[in-house]
């Protein structure tokens, strides 16, 4: 399988010499869900940034099917979509406003865009409401369309933040299997989350950081063996503040 | 209550011109950025204040002393009355911390109360600068019997008080009237505009003087003062008559005012804030065809739908071509042709046409939307820095906007004035060219200055518009200072005005290309 996502000896130093992320390494490949644990400030958003070109970063590489994220930036950006974990969006827009601009930015044939869109949005009951202003919208909706923002491009990687968080268990169900869908036809998939039982169930594979280091990175079968993925990070949580 | 407001107000005070952030960041460059906002602010201040002093002290040198009291409480409170009016739709209602301190235990009461302070104690501070170092003059050139300075400091701590609340009522006037429109934004902005355009030739008028008033320049300084503002007279009669009945009634209305302000929107604040807060959702959406655009044409149809639904970005980054329309077509319809006859008569024709094209450009230096274009994406920027998109075509769907905007007015306009006073071939060029170098050069400085001090972390868009965001400080100063300074210098040297002009033309447009290069070399992160 292809590498998607590729993390080569990743670091970032904030201000005041706070190293947020310390030589991260990780793969992960066409077709795959990654889950990636840690607590909270453990380092996961500002790995994700980096990985998804938002955030400047001094040390390491980061590959997206082999283009560099620091190089070839709009390159990356094209196969890439990303839903921050607080996804704002424009409020003074209308959700299918935002939906076309999304559209136009990733260069969403014409002819295709209103049935890629009605796909989604018919799935994630949104239809209706995309002639309102986002302003009307709640945080639900809200988290929708920037779902939909990120499907509609068919992006060959698709970088989360906490996804689950203010969506209804309807659209949480949806979500998931729209994921695994997208995972079947060849995106890789690398999302960060607190809910481990989620993670547990929908992933191939794992990686668990803790204080911008990597503990533990492997399929999940690998990683938690008989145990729950709950056990097994309290477990390297725990065995990392005694060290 | 009294604890509570209490914390609520410092919670505010925090914000205040980015001082808690100065003192507690640990960012070297952030420090660094808001200590250059504050020496900006100390630099500003202190040239206010000697600029006040100074003209004080003329004024009371030329035996004009009298005159003082009015005019400064006049001043302080026209002050007042603009830069509260500015930013009274954005700060009481609407603000974007409403539902986090209304669902804390404390009255209503005491979250409008611990708003209004705020604008009191900014606007106290204002007034200060208008009013102390006056009064210092006042003093020391017309001795006034000691109860006089009672007068003088109740006269600083209430004059802030009626502006205030003038300008605070019509700002939630036009916010609550608008926000049960359907197209509320660009209602409140046509609104907005008609307020602005009002105070302003408002003044204009009041600024005219026949010769014969004139004549007795300090009674008709005290006389207009007290007809505009009567305020101004009952401190006026206080300090030279000793009228203490006047001054307790003008405190006495001040403090009333304000409390029946306070209690009026203390009642309905949060029934104005539900109808700010509450859209117009129709949910009956059918899917259509999409039109597809360009990334660049993408992101200036936002920047475009920005810009017309945030009322205070709009009046404040446009209002200077609105000016400039305006003044363009009474120039063609409304001059008087007496006055075109002084004019050629006193010989000053040709200084006119050639100083024409900066004076359009001093208009065109008012008005940059890219100043503030950055800052006002807010928490909304990771969608600007993650589309598959360069920088600059960010930058430039931003600088667009803002050529959007001057451009057709600017010739619409230009060609108005060319009507209105006759040019030859070369000075029609230039009064089209001067300006629209002038367009691409502000557009172009306040990006730049934008990328430099942006100001993501606000509450309110005032906050990024105006509020102290130093890149529209710097880039409406820098804008102005470029073309008052070719302003004057035509003046002085009138002889030189051709050279002048294509000299500092030249001088914009390498400044534009500088600023510009530098500009597309910039990166786009969170």
């Amino acid at each position: 399988m292809n590498h998607v996502l590729e993390i080569k000896n990743f670091s970032k130093v904030y201000s005041g010499n706070k190293k947020a992320v310390d030589n991260l390494n990780l793969i992960v490949k066409a077709g795959e869900i990654h889950a990636f644990i840690g607590h909270n400030g453990a380092g996961k958003t500002t790995t994700i940034r980096a990985v998804v070109g938002i955030m400047d970063f001094d040390e390491g590489e980061i590959l997206i099917n082999g283009h560099s994220v620091k190089d070839e930036s709009v390159k990356c950006k094209s196969m890439t979509a990303y839903i921050p974990d607080n996804p704002d969006l424009y409020d003074y827009i209308t959700g299918i406003q935002y939906l076309n601009y999304m559209c136009d930015m990733f260069s969403v044939p014409a002819k295709e865009r209103a049935s890629r869109i009605q796909k989604y949005a018919d799935v994630l009951k949104l239809t209706d409401s995309l002639g309102d202003l986002i302003s009307s919208y709640s945080h639900g909706m809200k988290q929708k369309l920037a779902l939909i923002g990120a499907f509609i491009h068919s992006p060959q990687l698709f970088v989360l933040d906490e996804p689950f968080v203010g969506l209804d268990p309807e659209a949480t169900f949806h979500l998931k299997k729209m994921m695994r869908e997208l995972c079947d036809a060849g995106t890789a998939i690398f999302f960060s989350t607190h809910v481990l039982e989620v993670a547990e169930k929908l992933c191939d594979k794992v990686t668990i950081i803790h204080n911008g280091k990597l503990m533990e990175s492997g399929t999940m079968e690998e990683i938690k063996g008989s145990h729950s993925l709950e056990d097994v990070f309290m477990e390297v949580v725990e065995n990392e503040r005694q060290v | 209550m009294k604890g509570k407001y209490r914390y609520l107000l410092r919670m505010q005070l925090y914000n205040l011109f980015g001082m808690n952030r100065l003192i507690h960041s640990r960012d070297k460059q952030e420090k660094q950025r808001l200590a250059m906002v504050a020496a900006f602010g100390v630099a500003a201040v202190a040239i206010l204040v000697i600029y006040t002093t100074k003209f004080s002290n003329s004024m009371a040198e030329a035996g004009l002393g009298e005159a003082l009291p009015p005019l400064m409480v006049a001043v302080s409170s026209l002050a007042t009355l603009t830069l509260t009016f500015v930013k009274s739709t954005g700060v009481l209602i609407g603000l974007k911390d409403y539902d986090m301190v209304m669902s804390m235990p404390v009255n209503t009461i005491s979250i409008v109360t611990s708003r209004i302070t705020l604008l009191y104690l900014i606007n106290l501070m204002i007034g200060f600068i208008a009013m102390l170092p006056s009064s210092m003059i006042y003093i020391a050139y017309e001795h006034p019997p000691i109860c006089s300075y009672l007068v003088f400091v109740g006269a600083l701590f209430l004059t802030p008080v009626i502006p205030m609340i003038i300008s605070l009522s019509l700002g939630v006037l036009i916010v609550v009237v608008s926000s049960h429109s359907r197209h509320k934004n660009m209602f409140s902005l046509v609104l907005s505009t008609a307020a602005v355009l009002t105070a302003v030739f408002a003044s204009a008028k009041t600024q005219s003087m026949d010769a014969a008033q004139i004549t007795n320049l300090s009674v008709t300084i005290a006389e207009t003062i007290n007809k505009c503002y009567p305020p101004a007279i009952l401190f006026t009669n206080a300090l030279l008559h000793h009228d203490w009945a006047g001054f307790a009634i003008f405190a006495v209305v001040s403090i009333l005012s304000g409390i029946a302000f306070t209690a009026i929107v203390s009642r309905y604040y949060k029934a104005w804030n539900t109808a700010v807060f509450s859209h117009y959702a129709k949910k009956d959406y059918k899917m259509g065809a999409l039109k597809s655009s360009s990334p660049f044409m993408a992101l200036y149809k936002k920047e475009l739908r920005r810009l017309s639904s945030c009322t205070i970005y709009a009046l404040n980054s446009c209002i200077g071509m609105v000016l400039l329309l305006i003044v363009a077509v009474m120039a063609v319809f409304f001059m008087p042709s007496t006055l075109r006859q002084q004019v050629e008569a006193m010989g000053i024709m040709s200084i006119i046409q050639n100083i024409m094209p900066i004076a359009l450009a001093i208009f065109v230096s008012m008005t940059s939307t890219t100043a503030a274009s950055l800052s006002l994406e807010g928490k909304n920027r990771w969608i600007m820095c993650s589309v598959p998109t360069r920088a600059r075509t960010v930058y430039h769907s931003k600088i667009a906007v803002n050529l959007t905007v001057i451009l057709p007015a600017l010739y619409v306009s230009a060609i108005f004035i060319r009507i209105a006073i006759p040019c030859s071939f070369m000075q029609t060029v230039l009064l089209f060219v001067i300006p629209t170098v002038y367009a691409f050069f502000i557009s172009v400085l306040g990006i730049y200055l934008n990328i430099k001090f942006p100001k993501y972390d606000w509450t309110s868009e005032y906050y990024a518009v105006k509020g102290g965001a130093i890149s529209v400080l710097a880039t409406i100063g820098g804008g102005l200072a470029s073309s008052f300074i070719p302003l004057y210098l035509c003046i002085l040297f009138q002889e030189y005005q051709m050279i002048i002009l294509l000299g500092i033309t030249c001088l914009i447009l390498l400044a534009t290309l500088t600023i510009y290069y530098k500009v597309c070399q910039t990166q786009l992160y969170v």
